[in-house]
């Protein structure tokens, strides 16, 4: 398992798991890469336990994984590389933000001054330097992620794994969060984040994971996904100074399904079943009709239109 | 796809060796214990006895000192016996204290971290599901150690003192009986806290329930004696399988229904039980299907 093909990426192999009858996660092969990768799916469809999985918290009923090229049967050596934030309020009682981070440091095998070292470290990446010496009982939501993902940080892992990081924040702390995502992801790490926000998702994911009722329904980046989905037709917005003529010269194209006019009458919204042949078309129209094109953008390439299309309507795909 | 060029280097200095992790719980977990009055107060208290037992064997060995302030104890000698009958009493007295302290401390070791769901923020680092029972555990055994036998063989090392070392030669089972039934006494009742505290998960009710099974227990095994007419029941009364045990370990007579056998197995299902629970019940992840 652990040859060098595997030794920068997360891969599972036909893994499933079941909890007695009830399916969790079927036959799943994954290769997650380097970068921000989001797994999405509605309540239910196997997110968590695949997040667990990767973690070595739940064991498979059957199939292997691989982290890095560390099987998750190997905790002391996975957890040196793996940081892991549940989506549960996990605090023991009573401590400070500093204890809480400190202490499972010292768990870690650190001793006192990396220990503190790594803990002041942490609470500056996470701006809760100011709150360390409070009880993290009396922390508000948005400070309570941010020291669960600073004590996911604090011992300088490989691969971040993050259970719902943005549940319950508000914007202002959402846009924190996913810049400091943003931040550790461009610093090399692998950061594997699942999350119900489809929007924020979209963009901060290098690729996405699908998920629906224990299957994967889609992996990769979300413009291959969106291509795969044949059975929609891909919108496109285009806006240009002649609108109505380019939309009568594309209806003559036989891909085209459907044109609709903007109100302001500047812009127009193509659907189309191939989109490379929609493209060559525009630029025939562009080149013989001396059309003014502003903007020309995909309005369906992103994670809430195919999270709509693969699990939304048909209830997912096996 | 974006290209993330790897900026920084892990820590690849020494790490504390892993069997000393798992004592980072007691730490916190003192903290908290002595945060209350009153589990510090009833500490406190639990070295009166021994401070007791520590004056009658000096009073025991220096009644003609006493004598000459015109204390009449000539017949002390004779009723206070310093022998394996006073270090089975003193193991009596200070077990009942231990297990007043265990419901003080033992119910919230680990619902605290089952009900927050903190389970799982311990075992995603390189630490098993064993080090951090031990790691509770180990609050337990040291807090009783303190008051059971750790007081019990200093009283032991002062009656030697005082008597010579004849005593401890004519007395050679005291000091291990006192240790041995300690510590069964110990871990049977840290195991047993830490079972029903991940049972019950809420500390009141985990604490009703350690009192049920030492003093309601017993009486579900009387009314199986009394309806079925046997006496097996007796194996459900977990005090009486200690006095059994800590008797044959100070070679002291005891009448009670219950044979050695039949208390050693009764222990040993009492603690092959807990563990069970603690397997079933300290998982990284609960499921709910």
């Amino acid at each position: 398992m652990a040859s060098i093909g595997v030794q920068d990426r997360i891969v599972f192999q036909n893994v499933s798991k079941f909890y007695g009858e009830v399916l969790g996660i079927n036959r799943v092969n994954l290769s997650i890469p380097a970068g921000i990768t989001s797994l999405v799916g509605p309540n239910g469809s196997g997110k968590t336990t695949l997040l667990n999985l990767m973690t070595g918290l739940l064991q498979p009923s059957q199939g292997s994984i691989s982290v890095l090229g560390i099987s998750p049967t190997e905790p002391g050596q996975l957890f040196r590389r793996a940081g892991y934030c549940s989506q549960f309020d996990s605090f023991p009682r009573r401590l400070t933000g500093y204890q809480f981070i400190y202490g499972f440091l010292r768990i870690h095998g650190f001793g006192h001054p990396k220990a503190d070292e790594l803990t002041w470290q942490s609470l500056r990446q996470v701006k809760l330097e100011e709150a360390a010496r409070r009880k993290v009982a009396g922390y508000s939501k948005g400070m309570r992620q941010r020291v669960k993902l600073a004590q996911a940080i604090a011992h300088q892992p490989d691969i971040l794994i993050l259970d719902e990081p943005l549940n319950g924040l508000d914007p202002l702390a959402r846009a924190e969060m996913i810049s400091l995502f943003q931040q550790l992801a461009s610093s090399g790490l692998h950061v594997v984040i699942s999350s119900h926000i489809l929007h924020e998702v979209d963009l901060i994911s290098d690729q996405v994971v699908l998920l629906d009722s224990g299957y994967v329904v889609a992996e990769g980046a979300i413009r291959g996904v969106r291509d795969e989905v044949k059975e929609h037709p891909a919108q496109i917005l285009v806006r240009c100074d002649r609108p109505s003529q380019v939309a009568a010269r594309l209806f003559q194209e036989d891909h085209i399904v459907e044109a609709s006019l903007h109100e302001d009458q500047r812009g127009l919204l193509i659907r189309t079943r191939d989109s490379n042949r929609f493209y060559a078309c525009l630029n025939r129209v562009v080149l013989e009709d001396q059309v003014q094109i502003e903007t020309v953008a995909p309005a369906d390439e992103d994670v809430e239109s195919v999270y709509q299309y693969l699990i939304g309507q048909n209830g997912g795909a096996a | 796809m974006a290209v993330y060029k790897r900026k920084f280097s892990p820590y690849q200095g020494e790490r504390t060796p892993p069997w000393s992790r798992w004592l980072i719980i007691p730490r916190y977990a003192y903290a908290k214990v002595f945060a209350s009055r009153i589990t510090t107060a009833f500490f406190v208290a639990c070295f009166v006895w021994p401070l007791i037992c520590a004056a009658v064997i000096y009073i025991r060995y220096n009644v003609s000192f006493l004598e000459t302030f015109g204390l009449q104890l000539g017949d002390f000698k004779g009723v206070l016996a310093i022998n394996a009958r006073f270090f089975l009493n003193f193991l009596y007295i200070q077990g009942f204290l231990s297990f007043l302290l265990t419901i003080l401390v033992g119910p919230g070791l680990v619902s605290a971290d089952l009900s927050h769901n903190a389970l799982p923020l311990y075992l995603c680092r390189p630490f098993s599901r064993t080090e951090y029972i031990l790691g509770k555990m180990l609050v337990l055994l040291i807090l009783l150690s303190a008051i059971t036998w750790a007081p019990g063989l200093l009283l032991i090392g002062l009656q030697t003192s005082l008597a010579g070392l004849g005593w401890l030669s004519e007395h050679p089972l005291v000091a291990p009986a006192l240790l041995v039934g300690s510590a069964i006494w110990i871990v049977t009742l840290s195991l047993l806290s830490l079972a029903i505290s991940a049972w019950v998960r809420w500390k009141p009710v985990a604490a009703a329930a350690l009192f049920g099974v030492f003093f309601i227990l017993p009486g579900m095994g009387q009314i199986i004696n009394v309806t079925l007419e046997v006496d097996f029941g007796d194996i459900f009364n977990i005090i009486m399988v200690f006095f059994t045990i800590w008797a044959w370990l100070f070679q002291v007579s005891f009448r009670g229904d219950l044979t050695l056998v039949e208390a050693w197995l009764a222990l040993s299902g009492f603690c092959g039980l807990c563990l069970l629970i603690l397997n079933r019940k300290l998982q990284a992840y609960e499921v709910v299907s």
